[in-house]
């Protein structure tokens, strides 16, 4: 890939510059980014929270109309401006009362906002397991059509539809 | 304090010993895995009371886990800066568990393979660590004792965001995978610069480490993935160490290449530093690193065979401020550990 600035040599410094809602990609060469005075990215050792914080929005902005976020966990009384200011949260409710808001934030941070791994042993019940794999078969049969491989969308269709009934019949046993 | 914490702290993890793969290039893997309990509140926003309880109900918890059979438990508030410095410097706790200690433990086993950190930002923080190249393995391991707690403990999680932790960075997984790698080769024909971009292009980040600061000395990195939401274990487990791998392949190719094009060059770097190591009086932690890193350097190579790997990592521990002061039972001034530095890497090393 070519530099951004002098369009002659390629670039090797790929970085993310996030102000606000703006995110803005911008890859640089070696010579133009010293020029240019961009040095300090050499070094790239920010403080973790003045990452996080230029992922966040502004804290004092108003929050926008049909956002479901509180101003405070009722749980253990966080309040958004402290959860803007960190993006750490105080309980594991606030995770619920602030939602909508840490899934943008995780979705900046980690480029989704869905867990996909371990879950603790009394999440493992058959129905909430045959849920999440309803949930995987999905998102392959969404892929599986965009790339128009229809043969294997009707094969997951077709296992998405039995584990559909299983669920309804006993309850996913 | 215990005669127990005493051992622990004189004497460097025994892991540091183990034959493992890569060992040439890489000094340690480590996973860590956050966990919080459902319905306690967060560590830095509980009070005393409430730290008190997750501590209480962890300790018994982890008593009752296969895995920690054996382990030490030591709580914080009864040890002294000193050791809380130690142990840091051996990464079993923070370094924001030096300044909070109250209501915090640690639990370990005498190996140091697996410990766990209660009440740090999370409330459970397990880590494993292993020598060389063995992220697997060492996943594996805590993913075993993760699942010993998980049937004593009720961790908070939901189905969206996964295991639900105090700072986003970390939610979903909890896992960190890290590896400490050695890179004279990259360093000295610098394509490290390069290396470190491509690794933080595919989402990894890179640390200088072992140094006072936080600058690079003696070319070691640490390597760690910052994606924990959204990918498996098993995931982000391999994904990190085939990366690492690559990282070591180029690695291998700037060390043949030296050999190749500077052999004698390289040779007398090696074994200038040796002879330093043997006969230096003062040793600042700078300097050592940096001679340490050649040394390491000439043991992969085959160059010097009177010293192993197992022992150079155990002076990069031991070489440490704290570890210094407390190995000569002393606090010491800078020139003092200098000199105390070489006295300790000259007796390591047979000098004169």
């Amino acid at each position: 890939m070519l530099c951004q600035f002098c369009k002659t040599r390629t670039a090797t410094i790929h970085f993310t510059n996030v102000d606000g809602g703006d995110v803005q990609k911008i890859h640089i060469c070696r010579q133009c980014a010293e020029e240019k005075g961009f040095e300090y990215l050499k070094k790239s050792n920010f403080e973790k929270h003045d990452l996080i914080a230029g992922l966040m929005d502004d804290p004092a902005a108003p929050p926008r109309s049909g956002h479901r976020t509180a101003n405070r966990c009722p749980t253990c009384g966080r309040t958004y401006a402290a959860f803007s200011k960190s993006a750490s949260l105080g309980c594991s409710k606030c995770y619920e009362c602030f939602g909508a808001d840490i899934a943008k934030v995780l979705k900046r941070i980690h480029g989704n906002a869905r867990h996909l791994g371990k879950v603790p042993r009394r999440f493992c019940t058959d129905g909430a397991t045959t849920r999440r794999r309803l949930k995987e078969l999905r998102s392959t049969l969404r892929a599986a059509v965009e790339s128009e491989n229809y043969e294997r969308a009707a094969e997951l269709r077709d296992e998405i539809e039995s584990l559909r009934r299983s669920l309804a019949d006993g309850k996913g046993s | 304090m215990t005669k127990e914490l005493q051992e622990l702290l004189r004497t460097p993890a025994a892991w540091l010993r183990e034959n493992a793969e890569q060992s040439e290039m890489v000094l340690s893997s480590r996973i860590r895995l956050a966990r919080n309990l459902e319905s306690r509140t967060f560590t830095h926003c509980a009070d005393q009371a409430e730290l008190a309880a997750v501590r209480s109900e962890v300790r018994s918890a982890i008593a009752e886990a296969p895995s920690m059979a054996g382990a030490l438990l030591i709580d914080m508030d009864e040890t002294s800066e000193p050791e809380r410095m130690v142990l840091a410097e051996r990464r079993l706790i923070s370094q924001e568990m030096v300044r909070s200690y109250v209501n915090r433990s640690l639990a370990v086993l005498p190996r140091e393979t697996l410990s766990v950190m209660i009440n740090e930002e999370d409330h459970l923080r397990l880590q494993s660590f292993a020598c060389g190249l063995s992220l697997a393995d060492a996943f594996t391991r805590l993913n075993v004792l993760d699942d010993e707690l998980d049937g004593a403990l009720e961790f908070a999680f939901s189905e969206q965001f996964g295991y639900m932790t105090a700072c986003t960075t970390n939610v979903g997984t909890g896992l960190r995978a890290s590896a400490m790698v050695h890179l004279p080769g990259l360093v000295h024909n610098g394509d490290i610069r390069q290396v470190i971009d491509g690794l933080r292009h595919v989402k990894l980040s890179v640390r200088g480490s072992y140094g006072e600061g936080s600058e690079v000395t003696g070319n070691f990195f640490q390597i760690s993935n910052s994606i924990t939401l959204g990918l498996s274990e098993p995931d982000i487990v391999s994904s990190m160490e085939s990366h690492v791998r690559k990282v070591l392949e180029f690695e291998q190719k700037a060390r043949d290449a030296l050999l190749k094009e500077a052999r004698s060059l390289l040779e007398d770097k090696v074994w200038r530093s040796y002879g330093i190591l043997r006969s230096a009086r003062l040793l600042t932690s700078r300097e050592a690193m940096g001679m340490i890193s050649y040394l390491r350097l000439g043991v992969g190579l085959g160059m010097i065979t009177d010293v192993t790997l197992a022992d150079v990592n155990e002076m990069l521990i031991m070489i440490q401020p704290m570890h210094l002061q407390f190995l000569y039972d002393k606090v010491m001034a800078p020139e003092e550990r200098d000199r105390s530095r070489a006295d300790y890497v000259r007796s390591r090393l047979g000098g004169g």
